[in-house]
C-alpha cells in the first residue's frame, strides 16, 4: 500500500497472563474509515487504546503518518477519540467542550470561537452552544463529543462504540452523520463495534476480531461475501451451515444425508469420506429449481415467517436445517410447513469451511 | 399510617426540643447582662475585648491555611488512587479515618515528642514552626471530612473517561486537575472546607497544649472566669457553626450537574 497512513505492526499485548491482542497488523490509508468488528471481549477496545496511547503494548508498534508513536502518551499523539459514555465536561457549556483542546492548544481566542462555531454548525447544533451536557439528549452529547474531538484537527480520529448507548433510530441516524462528517473532513477513522450492520455500512473496510486476532481484514463486499475463516462467516450476516463428508474430492462432490451436493471445484487435499462443512448465505438459496442454480439438495420445510417484504423459509435437510429468504408474491401463497422441498444454490455460492 | 405519622410529629417535636431548648436557655441567659431587661451588652463586652479579636482572627487564618493545605493534599491524592490505584482505596479510607479513633491528645503528643527544640526539625522552637505544626494537626483532624467529601464528589463524575477525554485533546496533568477535576468536585471541595472551618474555630486541645492565642482556649478562659460573656461566645460559635452549614447547602445548589448517564 503506497499512502499508508497509519500502522499497527505485529502488536501484542497482554495483561498479566491473559493475551488480549496477539499478532495483530493493520494499515490504514489516509481518510478510509476502518472498523473494528466482533464479540464482546474480544480485544478491540485494547486494541485501540492502544493506538491512542492509553495502554502500552507488550511488543510491537503504532505508526502516524509515518512516526513511530508507540511511546508517545496521549495527549502527544494528536488524536480525537470518542467514548460509548460520550465524556463531556460536565462543568463547560457546549461551545466550552468543543473549544477544550483548542484551548489547551494556546489557539488565539477569536480563532478558537470560529472554529467553534463551525464544528457546531456541521453537527447541526448551532442553537445549542451555551447549553451545558445534562440539558443535552444522549444523541446531541454525543455529536457535541464528536465535535469536540475533531476540533482540533486530529490526525486520527478513533470512536469507541459510539452508538451503542442510544436508541435505535437515533443510531441509525447518528451513523450516517458520523460518516458524512468523516468524509467531508476526510480524517482517517477508526471505529470499534460489536454491531455487524454499523461495520457494513459505515466502513471502508473491516478488521473482524476475534480472541485477540484479526481474523480478516477486507471490505464490508469481501467480509460478507468471502469470509476467510470459520468465525467471520458465523459472525456476519447469517450462515447455513451444512455438515457433510467428501464423497468425490476431484469431481467436488459432497455427500449430505443421502443426497450428493456439488461444490464445483476440486476438493484438493481431502480425502473421500472425511467431513466437510459447506456455508451459504439465505439469499444464495432459492425454493424450488432456478436458472444459474445448478446444484440442488430435497428436504422438508420446517417453519415458514412471514416478515412482510420476504418470507424466511427454513428446510431441513437431513439433520441440518437451513434458512433461505423468497420474496413475498401477492398472486402465490407461502410455502407451508411440512411439505417436501427442493433448494437450489449456485456452486460458487458455497464456501468450503475449515473444521 | 396516621398512627405511624403522629409518632413521627412526636419524635420530631421531642428532637427539636432536644436540641433547642439549651440553645434558647443559653441565648436568652446571654442576654441578661443588664439587670432587669434583654440586652446585647453581652456580645459588645465580647466583640470588643481585643483578645477575642486576636484569637478569632488567628483561628480564622488557621483554618484558611489548614483549607489550603487539606485541599492540595487530597484532592490530588483521592483522585489519583480513584484513577490508578483503585485497590488501596480501603486502605486510604481507613487512614483518613484514624485522627476519628485516635484523642488529639495523644495526637499532639506525638507532635511536641517529634518536633521539640531538641529534635531533628525543632518546629516548636519558634512561633512559626508551632503555628505550621498546628496547622498541619488541623489538616489530620479535618481528614475525615475533607476526604469524604472530596471522594463523593468524584463519585459523581466518571473520573476515569473524563481524564482520557482530555489527554486526548492534548491536556497534561495540571490542566486536568485544574480544569476538570477541581471544577467538578468544587462544591464538595466546598462542603469540605466549610466543615473543616467549623473544626479549627472551635478546635482547643492542640492550640492550648502548643501555646497557640486560638479561639478555642480563648472561649474556654472566658468560661471560666465569666458569667454571661460565655453564654454570648457559645451563641456566636453556633452561629458561625451554622452558617458554615447553611454556606455548605448554598453552594451545593451549584454543583455542575452531571448529564444523564448512558446504561
Ligand atoms: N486493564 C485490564 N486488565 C486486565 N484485563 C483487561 C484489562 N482491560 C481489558 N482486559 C481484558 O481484555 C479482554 C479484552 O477487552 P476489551 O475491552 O479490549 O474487549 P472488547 O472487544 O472491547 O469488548 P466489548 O465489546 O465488551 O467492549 C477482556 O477479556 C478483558 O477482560
Ligand atoms: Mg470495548
Amino acid at each position: 500500500m503506497t499512502d499508508t497512513f497509519l500502522s499497527i505492526r505485529q502488536v501484542h499485548k497482554a495483561f498479566g497472563t491473559t493475551v488480549v491482542v496477539q499478532e495483530f497488523n493493520l494499515d490504514v490509508r489516509q481518510g478510509e474509515f476502518v472498523s473494528f468488528l466482533g464479540p464482546s471481549g474480544c480485544g478491540k477496545t485494547t486494541m485501540l487504546r492502544i493506538v491512542a496511547g492509553f495502554e502500552e503494548p507488550s511488543s510491537g508498534s503504532v505508526f502516524i503518518g509515518g512516526k513511530d508513536v508507540t511511546r508517545l502518551k496521549p495527549n502527544q499523539r494528536n488524536i480525537g477519540m470518542v467514548f460509548q459514555a460520550y465524556a463531556l465536561f460536565p462543568n463547560m457549556t457546549v461551545a466550552q467542550n468543543i473549544g477544550f483542546g483548542l484551548k489547551v492548544a494556546g489557539m488565539p481566542k477569536a480563532q478558537m470561537q470560529a472554529r467553534v462555531g463551525e464544528m457546531l454548525e456541521l453537527i447541526k447544533l448551532q442553537e445549542f452552544g451555551g447549553r451545558y451536557p445534562y440539558q443535552l439528549s444522549g444523541g446531541q452529547q454525543q455529536r457535541v463529543a464528536l465535535a469536540r474531538a475533531m476540533a482540533g484537527k486530529p490526525q486520527v480520529l478513533l470512536l469507541d462504540e459510539p452508538l451503542s448507548a442510544l436508541d435505535a433510530k437515533v443510531r441509525v441516524s447518528l451513523r450516517e452523520e458520523i460518516r458524512a462528517i468523516q468524509k467531508e473532513l476526510g480524517i482517517t477513522t477508526i471505529f470499534v463495534t460489536h454491531d455487524q450492520e454499523e461495520a457494513l455500512s459505515m466502513s471502508d473496510r473491516i478488521v473482524v476480531m476475534y480472541n485477540g486476532r484479526a481474523e480478516q481484514v477486507g471490505t464490508p463486499f469481501e467480509i460478507y461475501n468471502k469470509p476467510a475463516t470459520r468465525f467471520v462467516a458465523g459472525f456476519v450476516g447469517t450462515l447455513n451451515v451444512l455438515e457433510g463428508k467428501v464423497a468425490d474430492a476431484e469431481q467436488g462432490i459432497v455427500r449430505i444425508g443421502a443426497e450428493d451436493v456439488a461444490t464445483g471445484r476440486a476438493l484438493t487435499g481431502r480425502r473421500a469420506g472425511e467431513p466437510i462443512s459447506l456455508a451459504l448465505r439465505p439469499e444464495a438459496i432459492s425454493l424450488g429449481p432456478k436458472d444459474g442454480r445448478a446444484s440442488t439438495a430435497h428436504g422438508i420445510i420446517r417453519e415458514v415467517s412471514f416478515l412482510g417484504s420476504v418470507i424466511r423459509v427454513r428446510v431441513a435437510l437431513g439433520d441440518d436445517v437451513v434458512s433461505l429468504d423468497t420474496f413475498n408474491n401477492p398472486a402465490t401463497p407461502p410455502p407451508v410447513a411440512g411439505e417436501k422441498a427442493s433448494i437450489s444454490f449456485s456452486p460458487e455460492d458455497v464456501h468450503l469451511l475449515d473444521q | 399510617m396516621t398512627v405511624n405519622r403522629f409518632w413521627s410529629w412526636i419524635f420530631l417535636v421531642l428532637g427539636v426540643l432536644y436540641f433547642a431548648l439549651p440553645l434558647v436557655g443559653t441565648f436568652e441567659f446571654s442576654m441578661k447582662m443588664r439587670r432587669g431587661v434583654y440586652s446585647l451588652d453581652a456580645y459588645e463586652a465580647v466583640i470588643f475585648d481585643p483578645r477575642f479579636q486576636e484569637t478569632f482572627t488567628y483561628s480564622v487564618m488557621m483554618a484558611l491555611a489548614t483549607i489550603v493545605v487539606g485541599v492540595l493534599l487530597v484532592v490530588p491524592t483521592a483522585y489519583w488512587v480513584r484513577l490508578k490505584l483503585p485497590a488501596w482505596r480501603p486502605v486510604l479510607e481507613f487512614v483518613t479515618l484514624l485522627p476519628l479513633v485516635i484523642p488529639p491528645i495523644v495526637i499532639v503528643f506525638g507532635y511536641i515528642r517529634l518536633y521539640n527544640t531538641s529534635s531533628w526539625l525543632p518546629l516548636t522552637g519558634t512561633a512559626m514552626g508551632t503555628n505550621i505544626l498546628l496547622m498541619f494537626g488541623y489538616v489530620v483532624l479535618a481528614l475525615p471530612y475533607m476526604y469524604r467529601a472530596v471522594d463523593t464528589g468524584l463519585r459523581a463524575i466518571d473520573v476515569r473517561t473524563l481524564t482520557e477525554a482530555a489527554q486526548s485533546l492534548g491536556a497534561g496533568w495540571a490542566t486536568i486537575m485544574w480544569r476538570v477535576i477541581l471544577p467538578n468536585v468544587l462544591v464538595a471541595v466546598l462542603s469540605g472546607a466549610f466543615l473543616t472551618f467549623a473544626i479549627v474555630i472551635g478546635e482547643f486541645v492542640m492550640a492550648a497544649l502548643l501555646n497557640r492565642p486560638a479561639f478555642g482556649p480563648y472561649l474556654q478562659l472566658i468560661g471560666a472566669n465569666r458569667a454571661y460573656e460565655p453564654a454570648a461566645l457559645a451563641v456566636i460559635a453556633f452561629g458561625i457553626t451554622w452558617g458554615c452549614m447553611a454556606l455548605i447547602q448554598v453552594v451545593s445548589r451549584f454543583a455542575p450537574r452531571p448529564p444523564a448517564q448512558p446504561h
